[in-house]
């Protein structure tokens, strides 16, 4: 079996490590991820501009090539899979919009394609991951973070509840380790403020790492590659700026799976994590 | 408050490219209770919205909440009378971007942030914050 996949750019630099992982998950369950011939930026984010038909070209470029693969394409990053969705069902709605942007592609897109997250993915097929799992993740407590483009707006994405999701804590019970709930699992971690009001971000992230170490977890697990820069990348100015602070690893979702699925270490991309993920993984003997 | 300057084209503007009707709101303020930035605007969203249903131009383009909305859609989510607030603040950074105000300048982004950021950071914020 092959799935047609859509990495986005993130993947191709910062967000390696997803994009690794992940495939070596989907090859371990012997599925292979067939990547689009010819893809571009998704154009994120998605344009709340009702006028600005402009953005809605990069989004719809990609959806029509993915068309002339399969019916379905796999988007493990959240803001391509949200901008995706987005456009999908926006074109869906305003099929006057459809036309005209149709009239400047190569190719036209009838707006029937299908954006599959691997989490939707992986509840579509629990057995087969669960006669995967080779290690046992029992001891680890994970705090599965959501974070805003998974879930919002809940009736465009329909992923899951948008303010009390269980999709993830289901797939990290699916493959043997512990979810932890916690509050603010489904709040803004700051996102592209990082970039413009640095400050805001950092007390936003800083915020949700506390109320999820409140809630007893031992590493925090993420989709977004931003969520994780954001609550990776900035644990060190928070330790500066609320001394205390104790620092926690950030995982992705495609990380915890490799390790579960018995993935060579080599293949995991836990070199690039700015909080040490190794001694939580020894103490638990999954390295 | 500053001068009582009512524009009714403003309101009109705001409520075009948003796709938003502005007396939809009766001021709940869910909004702001559910912002995780609110406490860094200067106007949280349910006032600069107050500000767009009175059509005070200046109040709205000089406020500092929109360029604090991460679009992260928690208003839009628990808003009782359905508005798009998200939409509503894209509408106001639209307009000053269109006028080619409060752009992003590149070469003021810390260097080694803009080697360490993800493409997708930059990529946001440059399309929320240029036009």
């Amino acid at each position: 079996m092959r799935i047609p996949y859509y990495p986005g750019c993130t993947l191709y630099t910062k967000a390696k490590p997803l994009n690794t992982s992940l495939h070596a998950c989907f090859s371990a369950i012997g599925i292979e991820l067939a990547e689009l011939p010819h893809w571009y930026c998704c154009g994120t984010t998605f344009t709340l501009a009702r006028d600005n038909r402009m953005s809605l070209i990069a989004p719809l470029r990609i959806l029509a090539k993915a068309q002339q693969e399969n019916g379905k394409v796999l988007v493990p990053c959240s803001i391509c899979y949200n901008t995706l969705k987005r456009a999908n069902y926006m074109l869906n709605e305003d099929i006057e919009t459809l036309d005209i942007l149709n009239e400047h592609l190569e190719e036209s897109y009838d707006g029937n394609e299908i954006v599959l997250h691997p989490l939707e993915f992986f509840r579509e097929n629990e057995e087969l991951i669960k006669s995967k799992v080779k290690k046992n993740l029992k001891d680890l407590k994970v705090g599965c973070y959501y974070g805003c483009l998974l879930l919002r707006p809940q009736q465009e994405i329909q992923f899951d509840d948008a303010e009390s999701p269980t999709i993830f804590e289901n797939f990290v019970s699916l493959i043997g380790a512990t979810p932890i709930d916690f509050p603010l699992k489904v709040e803004c971690c700051g996102s592209y403020l990082v970039v413009t009001s640095p400050d805001a971000a950092l007390e936003a992230s800083y915020k949700l790492l506390r109320n999820a170490q409140g809630n007893g977890v031992d590493a925090v697990v993420t989709s977004c590659p931003l969520c994780y820069y954001n609550l990776d990348a900035l644990q060190e100015k928070m330790a500066k700026a609320h001394p205390g602070f104790k620092q926690i690893p950030i995982f992705y979702f495609s990380q915890i799976l490799a390790i579960a699925l018995g993935v060579e270490e080599k293949n995991l991309g836990l070199e690039q994590n700015k909080v040490s993920p190794y001694e939580i993984l020894k103490e638990y003997n999954l390295l | 408050m500053s001068k009582l300057l009512i524009d009714k084209d403003f309101k009109r503007r705001i409520e075009e490219i948003s796709d938003q009707k502005l007396s939809d709101c009766y001021q709940c303020g869910r909004c702001t209770a559910g912002c995780p930035f609110a406490n860094f605007m200067d106007a949280p969203p349910n006032q600069v919205i107050r500000f767009m249903q009175l059509g005070l131009k200046d109040d709205v383009l000089d406020s500092q909440g929109p360029w604090l909305c991460a679009a992260c859609l928690v208003c839009q989510t628990r808003c009782p009378r359905g508005v798009d607030i998200p939409r509503l603040m894209e509408a106001v950074r639209a307009i000053h971007l269109r006028a080619k105000e409060g752009l992003i300048d590149v070469s003021e982004i810390d260097k080694e942030f803009l080697l360490d950021a993800p493409p997708l950071a930059l990529m946001s914020a440059f399309s929320k914050y240029t036009y």
